[in-house]
């Protein structure tokens, strides 16, 4: 479903992404785990193209895009065959809920409006937005607009449905509503990449996990390996970290 | 020397006879400037090969020189190079058979473009990246990203400079009165030296341009409320 050849990024030469390689299969829900900086967001908005990687072949889909000779309709298509959930949203600000998830539908799949409109609904319900058809994205919470924006990914009926942090900018009693939502449709066989600081969560959703640091995947598979039993010394020294920043078992044996 | 009130509204009424001129002379500009305006802006924006920088001299001189002087240039300037030319390719086309309103309108058109390019340029710019990001996820490409996300809310937020320029151009259509155009200033002055009552004239006409201007921020007012309703937390 998606398959990366030597892909490389830099930012004013400063290596980002110094060759991934990665073969992503039908369905899986893959995770991507690493400190700020290591490039995992700059990989993932490769994946479309709002980051155009410098070498490398992407292929999302049976769309295959060669970096270096990449035309503009070639990044269309391979645009096509995913949708993005941003960390920030990035809901259309004049356009309604149920304009926002139309908008795709309409625009890019040639949907009649009705036909649209009928599948929007039916999106919004899914994520358990039916009552707010007419809002603004400004009137709606935080959680309430990330359920929007996945509700936007999933009506275009992607190859590939791409989570750039999404929980990372919610207030922390709003991102259990949301993830809730992001495990419903993984169990739905849709593929999924998903950038995130949720660990127990990408425990819990993924199939399998990758460990970026410094531009390269440190490590990579099932969440129980990863979490349980990581090879690499750097994986160890970032969930430690990690884990200390939260101390939820020592919360609990304190609450107990 | 006294002053006669009732001569203010004798004066209006007179006055008010020119004002189809003055509005086609602030409209018409306007209406072309959003256009040149516009494209100005995008060509900026996107650095487009060799057209940016004429895009940015445009800018530049129309913006650095006052209007008055762009209807100087183009009223003594264009006629000279239009018979220039005409003579060289014997088209047998005398520049006196254009009138003189088409040059005004030129001049006030290419000023009106290099400030809107302006305003368009902030309001496009003001609209955060990631809106285009996330039309561009959906799979739109740039021209539909720009038409159906960026421009609508890049307009939205421009109305209130939009009302500035309005009332700018309203107000500076006056000046094509030196080249002898007969909107309300020139028709203010025109009545003020048949009657000898200046003061009265102009007093009219100052009153005019206030109505008309109160008028266009009334309007602007409400096309920015709800146009910009989705950004204020309230219901359509």
């Amino acid at each position: 479903m998606i398959y990366l050849k030597d892909i490389r990024k830099s930012f004013n030469q400063q290596p980002v992404l110094k060759g991934i390689n990665l073969k992503v299969g039908k369905g899986e829900v893959v995770a991507i785990l690493g400190p700020s900086g290591s490039g995992k967001t700059t990989l993932l908005r490769c994946l479309n193209f709002l980051d155009k990687p410098d070498e490398g072949i992407v292929q999302v889909g049976d769309v295959q895009v060669k970096t270096k000779k990449a035309t503009k309709r070639e990044i269309l298509s391979l645009r096509r065959q995913s949708a993005m959930v941003f960390q920030h949203y990035n809901l259309f600000a004049h356009k309604t809920v149920l304009e926002n998830v139309m908008e795709g539908l309409i625009v890019t799949k040639k949907y009649k409006k009705t036909d649209a409109k009928r599948e929007s609904e039916l999106m919004l319900k899914k994520v358990g937005l039916e009552d707010k058809h007419h809002h603004y994205p400004s009137q709606l919470s935080g959680g309430q607009q990330q359920r929007v924006g996945i509700a936007r990914a999933l009506a275009l009926n992607p190859q590939v449905i791409l989570f750039d942090e999404p929980t990372s900018a919610l207030d922390p009693e709003l991102v259990g509503e949301v993830l809730s939502v992001i495990k419903t449709i993984a169990q739905e066989g849709i593929t999924m990449v998903i950038v995130t600081h949720e660990m127990s969560f990408a425990r819990e959703v993924s199939d399998r996990v990758l460990f970026m640091d410094g531009g390269v995947i440190v490590e990579e598979g099932s969440p129980l390996e990863i979490f349980n039993a990581p090879k690499e010394e750097r994986t160890r020294q970032f969930l430690n970290r990690i884990s200390r920043d939260i101390p939820i078992p020592y919360l609990e044996e304190k609450a107990n | 020397m006294t002053i006669d009130i009732l001569f203010i509204w004798t004066a209006f009424k007179e006055i008010l006879k020119a004002l189809p001129t003055t509005l086609f002379l602030t409209i018409l500009p306007l209406f072309a400037g959003f256009l040149i305006g516009l494209a100005v802006a995008l060509i900026r924006i996107y650095k487009v090969k060799y057209l940016s920088g004429v895009a940015n001299g445009y800018v530049s001189f129309f913006r650095g020189t006052p209007i008055i002087m762009h209807i100087m240039l183009i009223y003594f300037g264009l006629p000279l190079l239009i018979d220039q030319i005409s003579a060289k390719f014997d088209w047998g086309f005398q520049s006196n058979s254009i009138p003189i309103s088409l040059f005004v309108l030129t001049a006030l058109s290419l000023s009106a473009g290099a400030y809107l390019s302006e305003i368009f340029r902030s309001g496009i710019i003001s609209v955060s990246n990631g809106q285009m990001e996330a039309a561009y996820s959906i799979g739109m490409n740039t021209f539909q990203a720009m038409t159906r996300i960026v421009l609508p809310q890049a307009m939205a937020q421009s109305i209130p400079n939009f009302t500035n320029i309005f009332i700018g151009f309203l107000h500076t259509s006056s000046i094509a009165f030196i080249v002898s155009q007969k909107e309300i200033t020139g028709a203010a002055n025109i009545v003020a030296s048949t009657n000898l009552k200046f003061l009265e004239s102009f007093i009219a006409a100052g009153f005019i341009y206030w109505g008309l201007t109160i008028m266009a921020e009334g309007l602007s007012f409400f096309i920015e409320k709800k146009a910009t309703a989705y950004n204020r937390g309230g219901l359509q």
